[in-house]
């Protein structure tokens, strides 16, 4: 203390010499932070809620597939139903939730229109506790289990077939032996999902119903896995890997390039607007400091005569862009996250489509995270206290004499 | 007697736009410790300037000033200021206060500037600040104070660290005769009982009549220095 | 310039660092604003340019209700007639309208190895080569002449292991209820970009299409491009007026026909000045004690003004001529640097990182141009003045608390 203590008290005291330019200094430093912490946070939800979606609409965090399915998703391309090793690591710690699928483009008519979709076999138990679909609501019956012979489809998929619950509909697929197969299906409930491409563009039916169909009996074309920890992929995935090395163990960063494209852009983003927010905030900041030096050019001389170093006064002024930069900071802060708790989530659905072209959910969480937190307010203290630097040199430069002279 | 400030072949010229104004001309002066001298001359005769140079606050263009033994041009900014606040006292014609801090807290900035402890501040601030005449003001912002009373706490604020010189420029210059009066008082009396020497600028004859040594400035030189016995 | 200018001109520059210091607040400001509404509207333009271009069009006339439920059945009776009346009527309003028929079905098409189904779009090659860019973007073969031909999307090729001089079966069915079984020889394979495009759209000539599906001179829609995006309300109004009453038909926007860029547009849009508006606002209160300073200092020179027999109004007048100077020195100079910001861009492209990926769904090249509108020089600035001489009242507001006696009053 001693020394810096005085500054300290000098700075807080000339703060308050001009209360309404301070305030207004306040009130451009208190809205910037507000402005960073709040895009931080729509930003950050933004991209969790896409990342939630991408991850609940079926991926999982990660997916196991035999090599060739990814660029040519056909039934050909299947491995056995999860055993042994690979199964042991699914059933282990590192996982929540695990869910094989077959997964199959297939064609799908109804008496009226064709339609070209994604056929999923999926365990009805294992699917619920991994993927949107799995739970989605259902208008009619869900399905019972991996035997069941009933068929689910997206509600506009129904609508562009003409067809209802109840009604049969014929689907058409290449088995795993390469020849064509149909089957009649009978649907047996029609669900919704917020994302329209898999109302548009999936029907599920038993895994069992779908082997039978495509000829892979005891095989899936699909593993879904649902992390015990996401933050802990590279070591779910390695063991995975160790675990099957004759199959492709992709996390959705692979999977879902879109997702991952919009965190890198989202966090850019963030970065861009920190610097902005805080170079309009900036100029207030040097500026009004310079206003409040230049008018105490003669208090400095004064102190210069006393006997206090020329970086003192450079201290002295400095502590003043401190207190400002931390009461500002506070405010900020609290207004942001204020706003964050009292909205809870900016809703999007007005855009829905533009949404889900984009990737995005439709409800966007605002998430304070402590990273993003400590970020904006280490960013605008580091940079507020180098801009000051200008002001408070100009203090520090002074002559006393000169100084003095000046009334 | 040791010479505590000492100035040889001292010139001072400032520029003004295009013009050159010389403010001193030559000046040579040995001020011993314990002195009370007065500076006495028109204006624009140099005093200010001297004395600012004394202090360090400016630099001359020639000639050479020795302050407590220290050749002034050979210290830095830094260490300027460090001979201010160790060995020298300012008082100033008007403006002498940080306004944002009390009387009290006024006085006590020398000290905390060089590390005194906060009870022996308090005590020293108080103890000279009741010197001067204004025990029970010590709370007060220099807005609350009359010229006079500012003028006396910058004077307990000029000598409160025992300096060995207080340079005061037109101390009286705003004050009517009674306050100018009592503020010489104090000035002689801290002189006279503690041995602080004393350098005051001034045109006001009272000041110059409780000088013991008058120099007179005329035009940048030294015109008449005289010393005198014993204060009225 | 009026005395009152001259003197809140000359005002200003008494202390040209906070003023100058002031201005570039503004001229950030100015010139970051007209960069990104630029960018925006550059980029939306390139958005609704290339998705216009790539397939959709426009618009398209089609049957009520064919665009949620495409069915073989909501076709438009006597398409060539109808084309050549919307050609001719539509010519007067833009010369170089095209209107493309298309007749679409869902099929299975089956290679040796593998059979997957795909969207068999039948094409007027001609029209398509004007209207579309997907027939630029064959690279491999050629694109559709006449007869048994069809060309395939990348990925689709890909996957059912074909190339061009390979053939491909077809199975569907025909709008009478027939099986539609024939063999097409592929002559191309098309890279559009667009993925979904590339995994599942194939094409063929609109009359091979249309014997084969049963449909004679019938269509699914006639898609109207090759006009400017501006006219295309006054496009939809004229098209309207040249349909037949009977079936129904329905002219569809490209906004109609894809919600998802229309709506991901206005999202931007939304998101975009409101964080515009925090921008300025920040700015403004950086700003704002410039203002008030140059009344605060100066109340013992507004005394002497008013002693002199200025009225309070006039100083008001005064403090307004200097803020307005300041705030229109800024914007104009903020409005030149962001425009030489754009037309560098504009030229030399702007990029991110995670941008490709984006840039595809959205039918974008990978790296952005803003573009220079009235809008995008003009809307910024605007708000930016605006919100700046607003806050400019306040100080000013604050003259009237002056009075003349504060020039006879000690300093200090």
């Amino acid at each position: 203390m001693g020394r810096a203590g005085l500054l300290l008290r000098l700075a807080w005291r000339n703060l308050w010499r001009n209360a309404r330019r301070t305030v207004i200094l306040l009130l451009a430093v208190t809205l910037g932070v507000a402005a960073m912490v709040f895009a931080a946070a729509f930003s950050r939800g933004m991209v969790v809620a896409m990342v939630d979606d991408a991850i609940d609409h079926l991926p999982g965090h990660v997916q196991i597939h035999a090599p060739g399915y990814r660029d040519d998703p056909a039934a050909e391309h299947r491995f056995p139903y999860p055993q042994g090793r690979l199964r042991a690591v699914l059933d282990g710690p590192l996982v929540a939730a695990w869910a094989a699928r077959v997964r199959v483009p297939v064609v799908v008519a109804s008496e009226y229109d064709t339609a070209g979709v994604t056929l999923l076999g999926v365990e009805p138990r294992r699917e619920a506790a991994l993927a949107y679909l799995g739970r989605a609501s259902v208008d009619g019956r869900p399905l019972a289990d991996a035997n069941d012979a009933g068929l689910l489809i997206g509600r506009r998929l129904a609508e562009r077939l003409d067809t209802v619950r109840g009604r049969r509909v014929v689907i058409t697929a290449q088995g795993a032996d390469g020849a064509l197969a149909d089957r009649g299906f009978r649907v047996v409930g029609l669900f919704r999902s917020p994302w329209s491409s898999e109302e548009k563009g999936i029907a599920l039916t038993g895994l069992a119903t779908a082997q039978r169909l495509l000829r892979l009996p005891g095989e899936v074309n699909e593993v879904a896995v649902r992390a015990a920890d996401p933050e802990r992929l590279e070591a779910l995935v390695a063991a995975l890997r160790a675990a099957a090395p004759e199959l492709e163990v992709a996390d959705w960063r692979t999977l879902s390039p879109l997702t991952h494209a919009g965190q890198q852009l989202y966090s850019q983003f963030t970065w861009v607007w920190y610097l902005v927010v805080f170079l309009g905030m900036a100029f207030g900041l040097v500026n009004t400091l310079l206003m409040a030096v230049l008018e105490r050019t003669r208090e400095f001389g004064l102190f210069l005569a006393l006997g206090m170093r020329p970086r003192w006064i450079l201290g002295q002024v400095w502590f003043e862009a401190l207190l400002v930069l931390v009461l500002g900071l506070a405010a900020g802060n609290g207004l942001a996250l204020a706003l964050a708790r009292a909205l809870g989530e900016v809703d999007v659905s007005a855009f829905a489509a533009g949404a889900e072209l984009a990737g995005l959910a439709q409800r966007i969480p605002l998430i304070i995270h402590g990273g993003d937190l400590a970020l904006a307010n280490g960013l605008v203290l580091a940079l507020g206290l180098a801009a000051a630097l200008y002001p408070a040199w100009r203090a520090a430069r002074l002559a006393p004499v000169r100084a003095l002279r000046r009334n | 007697m040791d010479a505590l400030v000492t100035l040889r072949a001292v010139t001072k010229t400032y520029r003004q736009g295009e013009v050159d104004v010389p403010a001193l001309r030559g000046v040579d002066l040995d001020i011993a410790a314990g002195e009370f001298v007065c500076l006495s001359g028109p204006s624009g005769s140099g005093k200010t300037t001297l004395l600012n140079l004394i202090g360090g606050l400016d630099t001359p263009s020639g000639g050479h000033i020795q302050v407590a033994g220290r050749d002034l041009a050979r210290l830095s900014p830094g260490e300027r200021a460090e001979l201010r606040l160790r060995h020298i006292g300012f008082v100033f014609q008007a403006y002498n206060l940080i306004p944002v801090l009390s009387a009290q807290e006024n006085v006590e900035l020398v000290m905390e500037l060089q590390g005194v402890g906060a009870a022996e501040r308090h005590a020293r601030a108080r103890a000279i600040l009741a010197e001067v005449g204004l025990a029970g003001l010590e709370g007060r912002r220099p807005a609350a104070l009359s010229g006079g009373q500012q003028q006396r706490v910058a004077v307990a604020r000029a000598i409160v660290s025992a300096p060995d010189l207080v340079l005061a420029d037109e101390p009286t210059a705003n004050l009517d005769s009674e306050n100018g009066r009592r503020l010489l008082e104090i000035m002689r009396r801290l002189n006279g009982e503690r041995g602080v020497t004393f350098v005051i600028s001034t045109h006001d004859p009272e000041v110059m009549a409780f000088a013991r040594r008058l120099i007179r400035l005329h035009d940048g030189r030294i015109q008449a220095d005289e010393r005198r016995d014993g204060p009225p | 310039m009026s005395l009152l200018a001259r003197m809140a001109w000359r005002n200003l520059w008494r202390n040209p660092q906070r003023s100058l210091l002031s201005l570039a607040a503004i001229a950030f400001g100015v010139t970051l604003l007209v960069f990104s509404v630029g960018l925006q509207i550059g980029g939306y333009e390139q958005m609704i340019g290339n998705t216009v271009r790539l397939l959709t069009g426009l618009a398209q006339v089609q049957r009520p209700g064919y665009l949620d439920a495409p069915r073989l059945r909501l076709d438009i009776p006597a398409a060539r007639d109808l084309r050549a009346r919307l050609e001719a009527g539509l010519r007067e309003l833009a010369p170089g309208v095209v209107v493309a028929p298309r007749a679409q079905s869902f099929v299975l098409l089956s290679s040796e190895r593998r059979s997957l189904g795909a969207l068999l779009v039948g094409v007027d090659p001609r029209a398509e080569a004007r209207l579309s860019s997907l027939p630029g973007t064959v690279h491999r073969g050629r694109y559709l002449r006449t007869g048994e031909e069809v060309v395939l999307g990348a990925a689709l090729a890909r996957n059912l292991g074909l190339a061009p001089g390979d053939e491909v079966t077809v199975l569907g069915s025909a709008r009478d209820g027939s099986v539609v079984a024939t063999v097409l020889t592929v002559v191309g394979v098309f890279e559009s970009g667009a993925r979904e495009l590339d995994r599942s759209l194939a094409q063929m000539p609109l009359a091979t299409f249309q014997d084969l599906f049963a449909m004679p001179d019938r269509v699914h829609a006639l898609v109207l491009g090759e006009a400017p995006l501006d006219a295309l309300p006054e496009l939809v109004r004229r098209t309207r007026a040249l349909l037949p009453p009977d079936p129904p038909l329905a002219v569809l926007t490209w906004e109609h026909i894809e919600p998802g860029v229309k709506q991901a547009i206005e999202m931007d849009f939304a998101s975009g000045w409101l964080m515009y508006l925090i921008l300025v606002l920040v700015i403004t209160f950086s700003i704002l004690n410039t203002f008030l300073m140059a009344v605060l200092e100066r109340r013992r020179e507004f005394g002497v003004l008013l002693a002199l027999g200025f009225r309070h109004g006039r100083l008001l007048r005064l403090v307004l001529w200097e803020a307005a100077l300041l705030t229109a020195l800024g914007v104009l100079l903020g409005m030149a640097l962001g425009a030489a910001l754009v037309a560098y861009f504009a030229v030399h492209g702007i990029t991110f990182e995670g941008m490709e990926v984006y840039a595809e769904q959205f039918n974008l090249p990978p790296y952005l141009t803003p573009k220079l509108t009235p809008f995008v020089l003009f809307s910024g600035p605007a708000v930016v003045l605006a919100v700046t001489l607003l806050a400019a009242l306040y100080p000013a507001s604050r003259v009237r608390a002056v009075d003349p006696a504060e020039t006879t009053r000690e300093v200090g």
